[in-house]
């Protein structure tokens, strides 16, 4: 008996109606098992959110690089990681249930492809998928390390910054770990909270050594990690989770890289410099197209894409054209990257600049549970900011 | 060159390290269940902070934990949640690493992620810090940035021995999990009067040590000292009047007393020891000139370390001496 009131009681707040459970104020021992309001049904569907906080804007199809292909995000992830395995023999992929194909699909059929001594799993250690990661790219090995969510990266945090980063320095350059990748999703996600929408950014921003990749885009994404992969420092490769499946470009298939610590100039405008990198950079394009047709507000905007090092000279370039910068990202506002090109670009472009330098960033709060859509800088609280650049 | 009066001195304190001591035996005192662990604090710690306790509080309040930092951290969580004062102690601050994952997805969010019906504030973390003229890589680092990017802790760091107390105190005390790094050059080199009675000094209160009226200068913990030189320097060489300003937390910083004096003054040089890019210089920074912006005559100045690891020669070289920072005083003011 006391099971099946268990039973009724779980069965009460779920979706799936059971037959005979009332809700409500009636039960079936004639006892109060749930009250519950008039509103509160078990029946009400799961909030769920029907639209995203940006519209995907699509690169241009590539013609430099060969024949393209429809491919999202982690399909490019997958090409550029084929297009690895199949050229490099010391090229090694590990991770969290990378196995089978990934928790975001990014590495499916490269076991199938390539065996099972160069895509396996590893155990659930992040120290250790980095720290193993070092040791192979140390031997020689092409190591590319995925950790399942970039939250789940602080593990790993020595390993990168007091092991990873510091390992030609401390030896001369006698030895190095410059075959290292690691790949994690990032950024929010609708539904993540606290621990699968973080944007680890700018804790890896003050660690010298290592390289920070970010793309808003299949495109992007599989030129920059070909990059990061070639790159003779250890990398590390963040991609908007977000994006996996909602950005969707005709992608070379051929493998090709875009060069690493060039920001590229999406839009040029001569009114207000706009800087971001991943997602934001969607939204950022949605607040120039409103800043065009509502204020008549031409936007530059940049797409900073590698975070460390990161091009100070094409922004640089940019706002002592335009007089007016604003930076946005999901990630705190305090201690944020925004903050390290707001004091950089004041220090460059001090008598350009017509208005403080603007930060939409996300509050310093933990990543929420709940209000997701209140906390990320959306283009509503971009397209004030940058009102208030234009009307300083 | 470094010195300062506190109220009732029945004690010269050979600097922080007694001050401490006294911090902790007070602390055992009056709040229960006070714990200290780390590795190696039972027999009084590498830089002899936990000197005496031991013997005087027992085995099962001042006790070693094993090499892991991660669990040190992860413990202290633990207790701190579950009531006691729970005082952790990580070797050197180039080691809090392991640990990152405790501090920022753990104890940061423990409160909110609960919606307040648990937390860990009772935790403090302390360490050394800062360069010490022969750490090199990993025994000199000043890691204060990366944990300003959290929020949910508090980053206090201390310039001698009457702060060190006051402040550790206030962190002790304090409802949040907070990291106290402790400038280990100063360990024995900062001697002063210290009260042997608990006191607190606020957190999230910058002081103005000094006040002037032409540059405002902004650091915390050894590197005030050398700004102190470098405001004597350009008062007797150039006739500018530096306002020297000790942040002591770094997070939440006092943004309002910054902000302020630079209102006043239109000049501000800020000068760490970590390497500058992304480094909490930036932080102040970036927020100063959007409240100041029409206040600023001159292009806001970080004087920090250089982007690499934290050398293991030529130190001298690296860290932002009072040569560098003079230099930059001389930009400012003839900007």
């Amino acid at each position: 008996m006391a099971a099946a009131a268990r039973f009724l009681l779980r069965g009460a707040g779920s979706k799936a109606s059971i037959a005979n459970v009332n809700i409500g104020d009636q039960s079936l021992f004639g006892i109060t098992l749930l009250r519950t309001s008039p509103n509160c049904s078990s029946q009400t569907k799961t909030q769920r959110r029907n639209a995203a906080h940006f519209t995907y804007y699509p690169d241009p199809v590539p013609t430099e690089y060969g024949p393209t292909t429809k491919m999202n995000l982690f399909q490019s992830v997958t090409s550029a990681l084929d297009n690895t395995l199949a050229s490099d023999p010391t090229a090694v992929i590990f991770g969290e249930d990378v196995a089978f194909g990934g928790v975001f699909r990014c590495t499916v059929g490269l076991r199938d492809k390539y065996g099972k001594d160069r895509v396996f799993n590893t155990p659930l250690c992040e120290q250790g998928i980095v720290g193993f990661g070092i040791g192979a790219a140390v031997a020689g090995a092409t190591a590319i390390a995925e950790i399942q969510f970039a939250d789940y990266i602080y593990p790993a945090f020595d390993q990168i910054v007091n092991e990873a980063a510091k390992y030609r320095y401390r030896s001369g350059n006698l030895f190095d770990c410059g075959n290292l990748t690691i790949r994690a999703p990032w950024g929010c996600v609708g539904h993540g909270s606290l621990y699968h929408s973080q944007s680890p950014e700018a804790f890896f921003a003050h660690c010298p050594g290592i390289k920070v990749v970010i793309p808003r885009g299949p495109v992007q994404c599989k030129g920059l990690l070909l990059s990061c992969i070639a790159d003779q420092n250890p990398c590390i490769f963040f991609e908007p989770k977000i994006l996996y499946r909602a950005a969707v470009e005709q992608v070379p298939t051929e493998a090709y890289t875009i060069p690493l610590s060039q920001a590229e100039v999406i839009q040029e405008g001569s009114d207000v410099t706009l800087v971001a990198w991943g997602t934001q950079i969607h939204v950022l394009r949605e607040v120039a197209n409103m800043a065009q047709e509502k204020l008549g507000v031409s936007c530059e905007l940049i797409d900073l894409q590698t975070i460390l090092p990161w091009d100070t000279e094409t922004v640089c370039k940019s706002v002592a054209k335009t007089g007016r910068l604003l930076i946005s990202h999901e990630a705190p506002i305090t201690g944020g990257f925004a903050a390290e090109i707001s004091s950089t670009v004041q220090e460059e472009c001090f008598l350009n600049l017509e208005a403080p330098i603007a930060r939409v960033c996300g509050y310093d709060t933990p990543f929420p549970h709940i209000f997701e859509p209140f906390y990320i800088p959306d283009k509503w609280k971009c397209f004030e900011a940058v009102k208030k650049l234009i009307s300083y």
